[in-house]
């Protein structure tokens, strides 16, 4: 016999009895503490920075992660966009120190969010349909909705969560995490370069003339229309002067045929699926 | 009349209950006396014609009250040195070092609700309990502790030993069958057949040994293996002692033959609808079962009471303080006071900052602790029991850590394999010890 009966039994128990004599590794706590890096985030609070600010961004993540639906969070992201309420009431609650917001410059939110301005739900039921209501192929049918509409409206998110029956907090979460995906209503920007070269070619009529005809400012947020009138910050190295932008592209405009340029460019923006 | 029921309304709970209780013990007090002055003689003289009755009432009582500190010792030690093994602490909070945890478990068990299932059989239910630490305890009646201190003296100790061991089997099918409960009668009777195909062995084994020491009286065979370490039957029958050793952890329900009662298993095995002081008798039992085959493995095999060398008891010392005349109250007035001196002064002198007063009470402490220690000394030299106890116990607690032992390194071996395990080796291999052992015998003609 190679092996020796009752070998296996010894060495084992030679061993717990050389551990019976070994130093022990348990931390008698409340005498004695753990060491803990300073970066350790076993804590269960929310973090400050150095400003007062939450470190916290709602970005729901983590609770698009969690797989018990624990987590909930209140407050506007840090786009000023829909609260994100989801989980048992009790965990309801707003974890955003209003005052830091106040601070930080930033809109306050009022304590009953505001809904979604309900939408034409036909291309989102045509498009839930052409996917076959298959929330594994969400990533497309997020990137159908936005084409549709110009951005995902929260209506849209609504019925695609109550269709496909993916969670609204995931598809949220998935929803900011893609570059390409927007949740608040596309702005085209419309600039204007205020260079000497360009403001001696007539920019500030050209300004003026968009100003009227879009009812808003230079540099303004849009009143209520989609085009918002932004200063360039630089000439663009070979574009003709006055430069005029929209989305960063140059536009042949004339200071004469700019305001009628300036209304088919409002007609065009007001004519995208209503959102 | 009406002034002691105000007197009594303005009492407060505590002074009620003394003025009540001060009035009925003085009665009982002196109804005693007077039953005693009255009956008294005759008690006595009852009691002296009928000495073996005392003594075994005496020793009943010692046994049933010696049970469950034995079982609280040897929990805490488990939960100990299981813990060590494991490289952790176990319990330290509850009492120094963890030492009163056992205690306040069986104080839990104790308040603990107690309830019967419906479709049990109650009779049956409420007696299985009974009867498995009854198996236990009454084989605590015939183990010889120290010499003269055991309950009795059978000439057929062992067979009581193994027959009272037998009980327990029906302990458990009484639990198993009577919980109304298909996994607590699976469970009863997986244990009861483990339980019966070890006990074959386990008898087989101890054969041999009968057959050297020609009696079953545990005190005789304790008595033979006197003398020194090379005396003890281990060494004229280490067979018999492994799969005595071997068979007794199968017995007791031990590592690595546990499955009855382990946590993965079928619940808590035959023991599933038990709670409170029911399933703490189950428990108490299992652990007074492991204190009961470690005493037989010591008592048949390492010696008993023996020590391991020819101990030169009793050493009688006679001191005779009468004969030291006045010297004797001198000393008594001045051997405290130079011995807490005494053992004052190094601490006084040697540490810079000590208060006298302070090294003169550890002075005292130590002087009492010395003399503590020199009356237990000349009780261990002159009293041959008190010898035979410590050796006796020494000896079982390290079977007892080793059973411990086993329980934290050894993994549970499986239904078919325990049986099959007892059946097909240990069977066989006492067996074979028997044959050996009695071939001996015969060709050296003893």
């Amino acid at each position: 016999m190679s092996f020796i009966p009752g070998l296996g039994l010894a060495k084992g128990m030679a061993l717990t009895l050389r551990r019976f004599f070994e130093p022990k590794v348990t931390i008698r706590y409340p005498e004695e503490a753990a060491d803990v890096s300073p970066k350790f985030r076993g804590r269960l609070q929310l973090l400050y920075d150095e400003w007062g600010t939450l470190k916290c961004e709602t970005c729901f993540q983590c609770a698009q992660a969690c797989p018990i639906e624990c987590i909930d969070m209140g407050g506007t992201d840090t786009k000023g966009r829909y609260h994100v309420h989801w989980g048992a009431p009790e965990t309801y609650g707003e974890r955003r120190d209003e005052s830091a917001l106040r601070r930080s410059g930033r809109p306050v939110p009022d304590e009953a969010y505001r809904h979604f301005e309900p939408i034409d739900l036909a291309a989102v039921d045509a498009i839930l349909a052409k996917h076959d209501f298959d929330p594994k192929e969400m990533l497309g049918i997020l990137g159908d909705v936005q084409e549709a509409y110009g951005h995902l409206p929260v209506a849209a998110l609504k019925r695609i969560s109550s269709s496909t029956g993916a969670w609204y907090a995931t598809l949220y979460g998935t929803a900011s995490s893609y570059r390409h995906l927007r949740f608040d209503p596309p702005v085209t920007a419309v600039a204007v370069c205020r260079c000497t070269g360009c403001l001696m070619s007539g920019a500030g009529r050209i300004q003026e003339a968009l100003e009227r005809s879009l009812g808003s400012r230079l540099g303004l947020a849009p009143a209520r229309g989609q085009i918002r009138l932004e200063q360039l910050p630089g000439h663009i190295p070979g574009a003709p002067s006055p430069l005029v932008t929209v989305a960063g592209e140059p536009q042949s405009v004339t200071p004469a045929a700019v305001e009628k340029w300036a209304a088919g460019l409002a007609k065009r923006a007001a004519g995208r699926p209503q959102a | 009349m009406t002034t002691v029921s105000r007197a009594w309304s303005r009492l407060t709970l505590p002074g009620k209950l003394i003025f009540t209780l001060i009035p009925l013990l003085a009665a009982l007090t002196v109804g005693l006396l007077v039953a005693l002055l009255l009956i008294g003689p005759f008690v006595w003289t009852f009691l002296t014609d009928n000495l073996p009755l005392v003594r075994f009432v005496i020793a009943a009582t010692a046994v049933l009250l010696m049970s469950i500190p034995t079982a609280f010792i040897i929990i805490y030690m488990e939960m100990k040195i299981i813990a060590q093994m494991n490289l952790r602490i176990g319990p330290d909070r509850v009492g120094p070092y963890g030492s009163l945890l056992s205690v306040v478990h069986g104080l839990k068990v104790l308040v603990k609700e107690d309830f019967t299932p419906t479709g049990a059989d109650t009779p049956v239910f409420t007696l299985a309990p009974v009867v498995v630490y009854l198996g236990a305890v009454m084989s605590l009646m015939v183990i010889p502790f120290a010499p003269g201190l055991f309950g009795q003296d059978f000439n057929i100790g062992l067979l009581y030993f193994f027959a009272v061991g037998g009980l327990s089997v029906v302990g458990l099918m009484m639990a198993g069958w009577s919980s109304y409960n298909k996994y607590s009668l699976l469970g009863g009777l997986r244990s009861a057949a483990q339980v019966i195909s070890y006990e074959i062995p386990l008898t087989l084994s101890v054969v041999g040994l009968l057959m050297l020491a020609g009696t079953m009286s545990l005190n005789t065979i304790v008595l033979n293996q006197s003398g020194s370490i090379l005396d003890w039957y281990i060494f004229r029958q280490p067979l018999g002692f492994l799969i005595f050793f071997i068979a007794a952890t199968a017995e007791a329900n031990r590592t690595p033959f546990d499955l009855t009662e382990a946590d993965s298993e079928i619940v808590a095995g035959f023991a599933t609808e038990y709670s409170g002081m029911r399933f703490g008798f189950f428990f108490f039992a299992e652990y007074v079962g492991v204190f009961i085959v470690s005493a037989m493995t010591v008592t048949l095999f390492l010696g008993g009471w023996n020590a391991p060398f020819d101990w030169p008891w009793p050493i009688t010392v006679n001191p005779d303080p009468g004969s030291l005349g006045i010297l004797l109250l001198i000393l008594i007035g001045v051997v405290p006071v130079l011995s807490t001196l005494a053992f004052a002064a190094p601490f006084w002198l040697l540490r810079s900052n000590m208060p006298g007063w302070q090294a003169l009470i550890i002075g005292f402490v130590i002087s009492n602790l010395v003399a503590v220690a020199a009356v237990l000394g000349w009780a261990f030299i002159s009293f041959d029991w008190v010898v035979g106890l410590l050796w006796f116990m020494l000896k079982t607690y390290a079977f007892v850590f080793t059973f411990v032992w086993m329980r934290g390194t050894l993994p549970r071996v499986r239904i078919d394999q325990l049986m099959g395990f007892a059946w097909k080796w240990l069977l066989p291999a006492s067996l074979l010890n028997l044959f050996v052992t009695a071939g001996a015998l015969i060709v050296l003609n003893r």
